[in-house]
Order: structure tokens, then sequence, then C-alpha cells
């Protein structure tokens, strides 16, 4: 439980995985699973919340830099359906800090990282405690950093 | 096929190779700049913003401006001296020309090495082409109508690179002189040939929009007032000049060069005319060829999946638009339903989505659009995500 479970959603025109990756997984961070799309726009946002409700303690999505799509607008687009989403996310008492739309080009390797990181310390600081509601009274935040 | 598979590998690897670059220099601005304000982001932006200001400048400068031999150049010269602030003006319009060329040029090879041409997006390119070869046109019809040396120059080169032209070439070089030699129609056929073409850009440009849903044609404010500015500052700084007047029997031998607008003429030092417009044409038709030549195996050497084009579940389709309003490139029209769908949410359209295979891109922003499963990309399908969620949740 140390490590939350996260997915990630990532374009194909966006950060250089190749390097990253170990099979489906990011070699640093074994605990973030990659789903590669041909598009960040190609994400429907339902399945965002499917992925939290099935058990994810996080899930984002990465996009090329706004302004740079291949196709012109999917990350715009993308950018808009993660806000409404977190809405959503709200109304039904799930954290929307748990869903987050990264924007990283071809050689922005460590930036994509350091936010992958980031957003996986983040969760981990949460101690999954949004996902399910009853053991939340528990803190257990050691180890969350290591 | 077996023929075409062993050449793009190499040239795949090329235009690979220059994607990288021509992205690594996006990281390189993305340290002065918010990615927002990118300028390579807005060259095609910028290129409408210079035409813009061409265009009013332009009309400025066609109040003042008499398309005769004898007049010419003393109308431009009152245009420059005479006319209260009419220096700027034409200096204004030199330098936005100048510009105009510039930006045109670098969206140009954005969008080539960013393989933003390929398939369904060859209309924006053949139109672009178009621009581009009209664009040059206007620029050097532009230098001819201040009719200095250096217009006389020019204009004899035009003649004999038209004359070198088999069979047509001596009709045409009489047709844009408007007689045997340069006479007093000649200065008029030349302001058609600019003003005509300027207003074809705009029909052009439509077509260079045609298939794209929201196009970026305005850059960011910032970058509007800075490049109207920077275009004042240098008409002020550097004003536009003229050469000596011309005179029917003066044989210049050479003029100021202008890189934007007489790399063709400047070819004229080492070829001959006829190579010069063969090399012209050669230019221009492989232009129009690239997204056609070019055009890499999808799957294994653009590094991403074929992922088919986007198919449209019937039954599921509520007519709700959203797809129609999120396709970036028009792909998607709405029809009138000729049935009702078999979900409870579509049992009431009265639209269905439609999408004309000859626009999609494969893209999957319509996938995303769509919140009632409507939409399927035939080989990376919602069943396989959903499978692939399962499998990262588990471990």
């Amino acid at each position: 439980m140390t490590n939350p479970k996260i997915v990630g959603f990532v374009c194909d025109w966006s950060v250089e995985l190749t390097p990253l990756l170990n099979g489906n997984r990011l070699r640093d961070l074994p605990n973030v699973y990659v789903i590669r799309v041909p598009c960040s726009g190609f994400v429907r946002p339902g399945w965002l919340e499917d992925a939290l409700n099935q058990g994810a303690a996080g899930v984002f999505v990465t996009g090329c830099p706004y302004g740079d799509c291949l196709n012109r607008e999917g990350n715009f687009l993308m950018r808009d359906r993660v806000d409404q989403q977190q809405r959503r996310l709200q109304r039904r008492r799930i954290d929307p800090a748990r869903l987050a739309m990264f924007a990283h080009g071809l050689h922005d390797r460590d930036a994509f990282m350091a936010e992958v990181r980031a957003f996986s310390d983040r969760l981990a600081a949460m101690a999954g405690g949004q996902a399910t509601p009853a053991p939340a009274t528990e803190p257990a935040p050691a180890g969350g950093s290591s | 096929m077996s023929t075409a598979t062993a050449h793009p590998s190499r040239y795949g690897r090329f235009m690979t190779g220059l994607l990288r670059i021509t992205l690594r220099l996006d990281t390189f601005i993305h340290k002065l700049y918010p990615t927002d304000f990118n300028p390579l982001y807005y060259t095609g932006g910028l290129s409408n913003l210079f035409l813009f200001i061409l265009v009013l400048s332009g009309i400025f400068l066609f109040f003042y401006y008499e398309a005769s031999l004898a007049a010419a150049f003393e109308s431009v010269r009152y245009i420059s001296d005479g006319v209260p602030y009419g220096g700027i003006i034409r200096g204004v319009h030199r330098y936005a020309a100048d510009g105009f060329i510039v930006a045109i040029l670098l969206h140009l090879f954005r969008n080539w090495f960013t393989d933003r041409y390929l398939f369904s997006r060859d209309n924006p390119w053949i139109s672009g082409m178009f621009l581009l070869l009209f664009g040059g046109l206007i620029g050097f019809t532009g230098y001819q109508l201040v009719w200095d040396e250096r217009a006389q120059v020019l204009t004899a080169m035009f003649l004999a690179m038209l004359r070198s032209i088999p069979l047509a070439g001596d009709g045409l070089a009489k047709i844009f002189m408007g007689g045997v030699g340069i006479g007093e129609g000649t200065l008029v056929r030349i302001l058609f040939l600019h003003i005509v073409p300027a207003s074809t850009l705009y029909v052009l440009l439509w077509w260079h929009y045609l298939r794209l849903r929201h196009p970026k044609v305005w850059p960011p404010g910032v970058w509007v007032l800075l490049v109207v500015g920077l275009v004042f500052l240098l008409a002020g700084v550097i004003p536009a000049t003229s050469g000596q007047p011309a005179t029917p029997a003066g044989r210049p031998t050479s003029f100021p060069m202008d890189v934007f607008f007489m790399v063709p003429f400047w070819l004229l030092n080492w070829l001959s005319p006829g190579a010069v417009v063969v090399l012209s044409v050669l230019l221009f038709v492989g232009g129009l060829a690239v997204p056609y030549f070019s055009r890499r195996e999808t799957a294994p050497q653009m590094g991403v999946r074929h992922a088919g084009i986007a198919q449209v579940i019937d039954g599921n389709c509520t007519g709700c638009e959203l797809c129609y309003f999120d396709c970036p490139y028009n792909a998607i029209v709405m029809v009138p339903s000729p049935g009702p769908g078999l979900s409870k949410a579509a049992a009431n359209r009265t639209l269905l989505a439609v999408v004309l295979e000859s626009r999609c891109v494969e893209c999957g922003i319509c996938i995303g659009a769509c919140p009632f499963e409507a939409l399927e990309l035939p080989k990376f399908m919602e069943r396989d995500v959903r499978i692939e969620i399962a499998q990262a949740v588990q471990a």
C-alpha cells in the first residue's frame, strides 16, 4: 500500500516513453501503469473514473505541450474534459486531486518523470484513504515518500 | 509495395531526425516563453497577421500609385517624401512582405518536419504550396512596381525566363508586357498581377482552412503587438528606398539583393534562364507531391499504431453533436437520422453522426468526445482499453 497504484494514459506523440518503460510500467516508478493512446483526446473521461472506481489511487493523462498537439487541439479538449471530470468526481465525493492532466513534449522526459513522481508522492501522502472511505481514520502516512 | 517499403525506411529515419530537431528547438524556446506563447506554434497566425498588415498598407499605397512608365517612379517618390507618413507606410509594406515570406516558410518547414501534412491532411499542404507560389509572385511584382533600375533588371530577367519556355514563351512574354516591348500597358498589367493574386490569397486561405475546425488564424495578442511594433520600428529606422529611376536606354547590371523574394533571379548568376524555370517548376511540383510520394507506412515507421478510421455505432448514437463539434478536421457531419437508435438514450434522436472517411486522420478525438459509447477506432477499441485498465489496477 505504500506505492499508490497509478494508471497513466500517454499520447504516442508526447513524451518519448521507450527509454522509460519496463513492460507497461515505468522503470523508475513501477507503480505507474502506462496505457498508450493515439492522442490524448482519445481518452474518454468515463474511463478515468472507472479506473479510479476499480481501485487505482490516481489517474493521469499526458498530452503534447499546449498549442502543439499533432491533431491540433486534442490536448486542449482533453484539458477541458479533465476539468469537467474533476468537477464530476467532486460531486461523487471522490477527491479530484486523484485525476491529473500533464503536457510534455517528445524531449521532456525529465520534466515528465518529475511530475509523475510528484503526483505519486501526493497520492501516497493521501494514503489511499479516499478510495475506501472506511479505513480513512487510520493515518498511516509512514513510508509515503520512500 | 515491395519497392515502397525499402525506400521510406531511410527517408523515414531522416524525417524522424528532422522531427526530433524541430521539437528540440521547442524545448529551447520553452525556456524563454510559456508554451502558449511559443511563436513557432503560431507561424500560420503570424503569416495571416503579416498579410493583414500588407493589405491595409497596400490599400493606402494604391491611392497614390500611378501605373505608367513616366509617372510610376515619381509617384512612389511622392509617397515617400510628399505624403505625411507615406514613407513609414511604404516601409511597413516592404518589411511586412519580408516577414510574410519568412513566416510562411517557417510554417511550411515546421508542418513538414512534424508530419502535419500526411494522409487526410493534404488539403492544407496543397493550398499552402499555391499560397507560397502566389506570395512569391506578389513580392516579385511589388519590386517591379517601383520602376527603378532594379525593377528594370528584374523585368528583363523575368522576360528572359519567360522566353526560355518552349512554344508558349514568346506569347507569354507578349501577354506580360502587353505588346511586343515594354510599353504603357506593362505597369498596368504588373499592378494587376500584384493586386489580383493578393486578393486570390484569401480565396486560397479559405481552401487552406476548409478542413480545419478551429483554425488558429491569429497569434496571441502580445505577438500581434510585437510584430506590428517591430514592422513600424523597422520602417522608421531603415526606410524603404528606390534605386535610380529606370531609363529606356539604361542597362544596369547589378541591384540590391532581397533574399526573400529574389532567389530565382540570384540563381541566374550561374544558371541559364531555362534552367531556373525548370528548377522552379520542379520545386513547385515536387512540393505538391510531398504528401504523396513521401508517405510512410504508418504503423512501424511512424512509431504509432494504425488505429483505423473512426466508426459510428449506429445503435448508440444519440445525435448530440459533441463529436461533430470536437473533430479538428471537420470529418464528422450530422445527417438526419433514418430511424431511432437501439439504446435508451438514442431512442429519440433526430440526427446521426457520419464519419467522412476521406477526412479522418484516425486521431480518436471523437472517441473521447462521445459519452454514449457510439464511436470506436477499429484497431483500438474501448473493450481493449478497459481490459488494460483492469490489468493496471490488478497487479
